[in-house]
């Protein structure tokens, strides 16, 4: 494995900021496919850094042990915002900005915008295909999942079944994508999945080892990496086109009581939590599902305003 | 006129009202936003001050004007940030200016952001009130998506001395959305966020007095000779030229915003925290008018420093007998 340090700046008063790529370079004469694996945007999203770390430790073995087995490139930027992550704030604090927002904007000049570009164009002249992995805010808890615009659904719904996520979620554009990662790596047609699972500031061991076995498969069946181990099989996930998913928002604020737990699949009128008045000591809403489906996502954070997300569904019948 | 817009419950306590004031029933609409970021204070200071001075006008305190036209203001737009002392509430740490048009069944912010759009859509003309992004001032200047005979005439109405042209920094900013609307659109920028500066403030709010007066939407009624309107220049894209940093460390400013800069001139310098020893000397690389300068001292390497607007000589002044 080389590291090689893509960015890196002078702080006032402390150590450089640095982007770190690892590279595990293809063994073969005729190299596959380069692929990279990105997390770390938001400083408060540690889920992909343990499954860079777990990924990282397996490779480095392999490489030790039979480093012809890289018959492609594998990049690894492991910790792309490293002062929010060192905070664990979602933003680089000192700016306050996301940086997931700043791809492919030019104004105004600011450092964000400059790491931001920097990646891009490392990412863009290092891949071939691109995983930017995320977890969720503080609010709610995800399933593994991979989400796909609509309009880059043919390239990336067959990529995306071999990453052993529980579904597939194809959604329309909307503008504010336009400045994420995913997004722009996409229109440079550089294929890029974005996987999203758990929660913020948390990890789920579980759900890690799931994707570390699903992106492990995408090197094996992109011919990235070559070897004997037997293959495992992989669940095929639940496709999701946007109708097919529902989502059950707080028609009032106050606190909501889970009853439920993701990754359960729920019967229609099944009750999912409780939406209380802390103060009047009054229940404002039991929270039922609408319908049949799988939960893939509810709501972790108490804290609940009118019009939040409590819980999406897989309605039944869904691919 | 101020009224209630939109009442959302809150978890513990009374439910947050958000208002808009409006002076005037018909004519053309003008809108005026301010606070979109919670800490921008110039703004919503400039938006409280017009709102006093067209209460006198309406209530005919005012011996000097009169209204004929609509204003429609809203000077708390982010309403639980401002509450926060913070630029974004941290509750949803969503920038509201990355929200628009904004959902009326959404969580808290992006019901606002639509209220705003909704009820500022039918406007002729718009104003959105801002200062610097973090860290920086800006000298008052007007800021605008495209420059077309309309802008270009608002621009010269609201008599303020500089105008740049921005590329569309993104779809989801309210600015976007009203140009799309084909309303009358501009961002007016002054100071620095967490800070009020009133002379920068009064010049703003003569501008847009100046424009209610040019566009009839205020009478004037003395008979005043009309002085001399002060012709803004504009600038591109291309006509602006950053400064970064080169080191990391504190920055001292030797300039003002707002003046004329020449190539070579210091700005500042940048010293070393620990020694005091000064690191680099920060000069202008061009002749130009200083548009936007550091604020806040603790820098980093590669950070921009300056913004320094530098006007394209006209084809004329290459003619041998210019």
């Amino acid at each position: 494995m080389q590291s090689q340090s893509i960015f890196s700046i002078q702080t006032p008063v402390g150590p450089p900021v640095e982007i770190i790529r690892h590279t595990f370079a293809s063994q073969s004469l005729q190299p596959s496919k380069r692929v990279s694996l990105v997390t770390g945007l938001h400083g408060d999203e540690l889920e992909g850094l343990y499954i860079c770390h777990r990924l990282t430790q397996i490779l480095k073995t392999l490489e030790e042990q039979d480093a012809s087995a890289f018959k492609g490139e594998i990049n690894i930027y492991p910790a792309v915002n490293p002062q929010a992550l060192e905070t664990g704030t979602r933003l680089w604090p000192f700016f306050s900005n996301d940086i997931n927002r700043t791809f492919g904007r030019t104004e105004p000049p600011s450092l964000p915008g400059e790491m931001s570009s920097t990646l891009l164009e490392d990412l863009k002249a290092n891949s071939d295909l691109v995983v930017d992995i995320h977890s969720s805010n503080l609010h709610l808890m995800e399933l593994p999942q991979i989400r796909i615009i609509k309009k880059f659904e043919k390239k990336l719904v067959p990529l995306a079944k071999l990453c052993n996520v529980d579904l597939i979620w194809v959604h329309p554009h909307a503008d504010i994508f336009e400045s994420t990662l995913g997004y722009n790596l996409n229109q440079a047609q550089i294929p890029t999945l974005v996987i999203e699972t758990g929660i913020c500031l948390r990890i789920n061991k579980n759900h890690c080892a799931q994707i570390v076995l699903g992106i492990l498969n995408l090197l094996r069946k992109t011919g990235v990496l070559d070897t004997d181990e037997p293959q495992v099989a992989i669940p095929e996930p639940k496709l999701l086109q946007p109708e097919s998913v529902t989502m059950i928002q707080a028609g009032n604020a106050g606190l909501f009581i889970k009853q439920a737990e993701v990754g359960q699949t729920v019967s229609e009128g099944e009750k999912i939590g409780d939406l209380i008045d802390p103060v009047q000591g009054q229940v404002l809403e039991e929270v039922r599902s609408p319908c049949s489906g799988l939960l893939f996502t509810l709501r972790e954070h108490p804290l609940t305003l009118k019009g939040a997300p409590l819980a999406r569904i897989a309605t039944e019948g869904s691919a | 006129m101020k009224e209630k817009v939109l009442s959302i419950p809150t978890p513990f306590g009374a439910p947050l009202d958000f208002y808009k004031n409006t002076w005037g029933k018909s004519g053309d609409t003008l809108s005026i936003v301010s606070g979109l970021q919670g800490d921008h204070l110039n703004g919503m200071y400039l938006n409280s001050r017009l709102s006093q001075f067209l209460d006198s006008v309406v209530e005919g305190i005012d011996p000097n004007y009169t209204l004929k036209g609509r204003v429609v203001s809203f000077p708390v737009a982010n309403l639980n940030a401002i509450q926060s002392g913070s630029k974004l509430w941290p509750y949803d740490g969503l920038d509201m200016d990355l929200a628009f048009p904004g959902n009326p069944q959404g969580e808290t912010t992006e019901a606002l952001a639509s209220a705003i759009y909704t009820h500022t859509a039918d406007s002729y003309w718009g104003c959105i009130l801002q200062s610097a992004p973090p860290h920086y001032e800006d000298a008052p200047h007007i800021q605008t998506l495209k420059v077309d005979g309309r802008i270009k005439k608002l621009c010269r109405d609201l008599q303020i001395e500089t105008a740049r042209k921005l590329n569309e920094p993104t779809k989801v900013n309210l600015l976007h959305h009203w140009h799309v609307r084909d309303i009358v659109a501009v961002t007016l920028s002054a100071g620095s966020p967490r800070t009020l500066n009133r002379p920068q403030c009064e010049t703003l709010f003569q501008g847009i007095v100046n424009f209610m007066v040019a566009e009839k939407i205020l009478k004037d009624k003395r008979k005043l000779k009309p002085e001399e309107n002060t012709k803004p220049q504009f600038y591109e894209t291309n006509d602006e030229v950053a400064v970064l940093a080169s080191t990391a460390g504190m920055f001292l400013k030797e300039m003002k915003v707002g003046t004329s800069v020449q190539k070579g001139q210091q700005l500042g310098e940048i010293r070393d925290i620990y020694s005091g020893k000064r690191l680099e000397e920060i000069t202008a690389p061009e002749d130009g008018f200083l548009i936007t300068l550091r604020q806040y001292p603790i820098v980093y390497e590669k950070e921009p420093i300056a913004t320094i607007l530098t006007p394209k000589k006209s084809w004329r002044e290459f003619l041998p007998w210019s």
